[in-house]
């Protein structure tokens, strides 16, 4: 300890080897997937996010949905995720590889998201970020009626509402990936 | 519990030039952490009531970042700032004639973080944890930690004598190593994002980095300093501390992946993360020994109870201890399975960043703060108010915590909905808090002011 440049160096090595070891080594590996096919010639996964849901996915991050939500499913060993209907099969790195912004999450108040666009329809997703607790009595999550206006018969969707659940209807990963097959 | 000042007269001179910037600090750092209780205290009224105060800009994704942000960026290190200039005044025969640099650093330090929390407010708030502040604030608030935080590697470069205490170690190692990482998580993540999931472990590389090499780091320097100089006895065991010292640091970075376990990345990075979590054991009984060790000696135990400050250290090395022991076992793959993402994780981050650092911080400021300012504490009332509303809030939040998370883990892996609430218990330890941090900033502003004016009067005699 009485050489301070072996000291810094020592420390400094002390972070540097498992960022070199950990992260630089899975950039290499994961970095260099791209989209696949499911199957021989078919359209390649996971797909391109339409423009809407591209916004839809900044409504997200602005109202913090994170803090609750994952978008990740773990593996049958695991936990419960598969079991309980949250995926077909466990996420895998490809999943991601078009998020400029990852968004899987590490705590749970609600279920997790990453198959939500295959689970819900519109008018659900609607109903659900509205007035959560008309579909799940007592439910923990906030209502964000600020996204919806009132109209004669109901509802009104605000421009960020409609594009918060294209961004929804748009996680879906029910597509077999070289990584991960469908269960039959 | 006596006051270690009352009998002995703060001593002035090195101290003075310390009493500008270290005041700064602490000031700021206790504004953080009243803002940051109240919003903890919002936060769990809302997971119990979701109606409560139900507006956009309120909204609990943001009200709970917000809040997680100030306690460490606001409280923790504004407050680690100012111990740790205040350390290497002791340890080290520096003068520290450049307070201003250090103090324009904290402006520019405090001014980021108040222009973050306002983005992060209007809804300019990012995926990850502790990173959640727009990008534009990361490199300003690296510059600023460099003006502010680096002194403790100057003066350990300018130090005259060769020989080096553990304090010091612990100290310069958190202070040399904060920017590098945030650095480099702040441009991984956040300006040329790596690719896809490789964020999400660059993001918990970071925050474990964040929490063990320079929350728990500079509080392991604190409590190195402060047990056998309270104690007037040297450490037991202090020929390991060395070894204790390299472990910690080698160890703590490649942990991460353990808090990832199923999540989409490479199976092997998640093993290399729990071969890592359980080797961390080798630090925490090495510590365990420095401290307890010592406590045992010679009724150390009663000796630290006795002592305003000393007690709090006390209590944090003991939760150190007791974090470190938990992690190793929880972070494995079976435990994992069935405890990711319920609130056993965020138990036992608080019960390090609560229990360990913030305990060890309060002790620090009660021995310190009558010695900077050459004043009293205004109010021994308010002193137990501030121990036993936090020490009660903090036994009860973490065994709801860890208790409840379990339980909602064994709930879930046998088919219950996933649908968790908060629990009126969080409120009742949020308003506790909340409660004994007020106890505190009061009496600590109280002192401050006495300090203060007293200062002037001298002056002017
Ligand atoms: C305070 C935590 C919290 C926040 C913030 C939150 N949610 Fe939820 N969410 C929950 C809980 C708890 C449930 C389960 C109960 C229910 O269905 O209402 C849930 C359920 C859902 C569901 C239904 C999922 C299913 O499979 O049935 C969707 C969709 C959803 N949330 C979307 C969102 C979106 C989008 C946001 C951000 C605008 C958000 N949530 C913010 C807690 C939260």
């Amino acid at each position: 300890m009485k050489n301070l440049n072996l000291f810094l160096i020592g420390l400094f090595a002390a972070v540097a080897f498992p960022f070199g070891a950990l992260i630089v080594s899975s950039q290499v590996q994961l970095g260099a997937l791209g989209r696949a096919p499911a199957e021989e010639g078919g359209p390649l996964f996971p797909p391109r996010e339409p423009g809407l849901a591209i916004q839809g996915r900044a409504v997200y991050l602005q109202l913090g949905c994170v803090a609750c939500h994952t978008q990740q499913v773990r593996p049958a060993g695991m936990g419960s995720d598969i079991a309980r209907g949250w995926g077909a099969r466990p996420s895998v790195a490809r999943d991601y590889v078009l998020q400029s912004q990852v968004l899987i999450g590490d705590h749970r108040f609600g279920p997790d998201l990453a198959n939500v666009g295959a689970r819900l329809t519109e008018a659900q997703l609607h109903e659900h970020l509205r007035a959560p607790s008309s579909v799940v009595a007592g439910s923990a999550m906030p209502a964000y009626e600020y996204l919806y206006q009132p109209k004669a018969n109901g509802w009104a969707p605000t421009d960020r509402a409609v594009a918060l659940v294209a961004y929804l209807k748009s996680l879906r990963q029910d597509y077999a990936s070289p990584e991960a097959k469908l269960k039959q | 519990m006596s006051q270690e000042s009352s009998h002995q007269r703060p001593d002035f001179g090195r101290e003075t030039a310390l009493r500008g910037p270290f005041v700064f600090f602490f000031v700021a750092a206790l504004v953080w952490l009243l803002a940051a209780s109240a919003l903890g205290l919002i936060a769990a009224l809302k997971l119990w009531m979701p109606s409560f105060l139900n507006c956009e800009w309120l909204t609990y994704g943001r009200v709970t970042v917000v809040q997680k942000n100030l306690f460490i960026y606001g409280w923790a290190t504004n407050a680690l700032l100012a111990v740790n200039l205040w350390l290497l005044s002791r340890l080290t025969s520096f003068e520290f004639r450049n307070g201003w640099i250090a103090v324009f650093g904290g402006l520019v330090w405090n001014a980021t973080l108040i222009y973050g929390v306002q983005q992060i407010f209007a809804g300019f708030l990012n995926g990850f944890s502790l990173l959640e502040m727009p990008r534009e604030v990361g490199p300003v608030l690296a510059i600023a930690f460099l003006l502010a935080g680096f002194w403790p590697v100057v003066a350990f470069a300018r130090r005259p004598s060769g020989h080096t205490f553990a304090a010091q170690w612990y100290v310069v190692g958190a202070s040399f190593l904060f920017p590098i990482f945030y650095l480099i998580a702040q441009l991984l993540v956040l300006w040329c994002p790596a690719s896809g999931v490789v964020q999400a472990l660059v993001a918990s590389w970071f925050v474990q980095n964040l929490l063990q090499l320079w929350l728990a780091a500079s509080a392991l320097g604190i409590a190195y300093y402060f047990i056998p100089k309270v104690l007037e006895r040297p450490l037991a065991g202090y020929y390991l501390a060395t070894v204790g010292f390299w472990t910690f640091f080698l160890f703590a970075g490649w942990t991460a992946p353990a808090t990832l376990l199923g999540s989409p990345i490479p199976v092997w990075i998640q093993s290399v993360g729990v071969v890592a979590m359980v080797m961390s054991i080798v630090p925490i009984i090495i510590t365990a020994i420095n401290f307890h060790g010592t406590f045992a000696q010679n009724g150390g135990w009663a000796n630290a109870w006795n002592s305003t400050s000393l007690r709090w250290v006390a209590l944090g090395t003991i939760s150190f201890t007791f974090v470190g022991l938990l992690r190793a076992i929880f972070y494995t793959r079976g435990y994992s399975a069935i405890i990711r993402f319920t609130e056993f994780y965020q138990g036992l981050d608080h019960l390090l960043v609560y229990g360990f650092v913030t305990m060890v911080i309060f002790g620090a400021a009660y021995f310190i703060l009558p010695r900077v300012t050459g004043a009293l504490w205004p109010s021994v009332k308010l002193i137990h108010v501030h121990f036993w509303s936090v020490t009660l809030a903090l036994i009860v939040s973490t065994l709801v915590s860890l208790y409840g998370g379990y339980q909602t883990g064994l709930d879930l892996s046998k088919g219950a909905p996933q649908m968790i609430g908060g629990g009126k218990a969080h409120v009742l330890t949020a308003a506790a808090f909340l409660l004994g941090h007020a106890a505190f900033a009061l009496n600590a502003l109280g002192l401050i002011f006495r300090g203060l004016t007293s200062a002037e009067n001298r002056q002017h005699d």
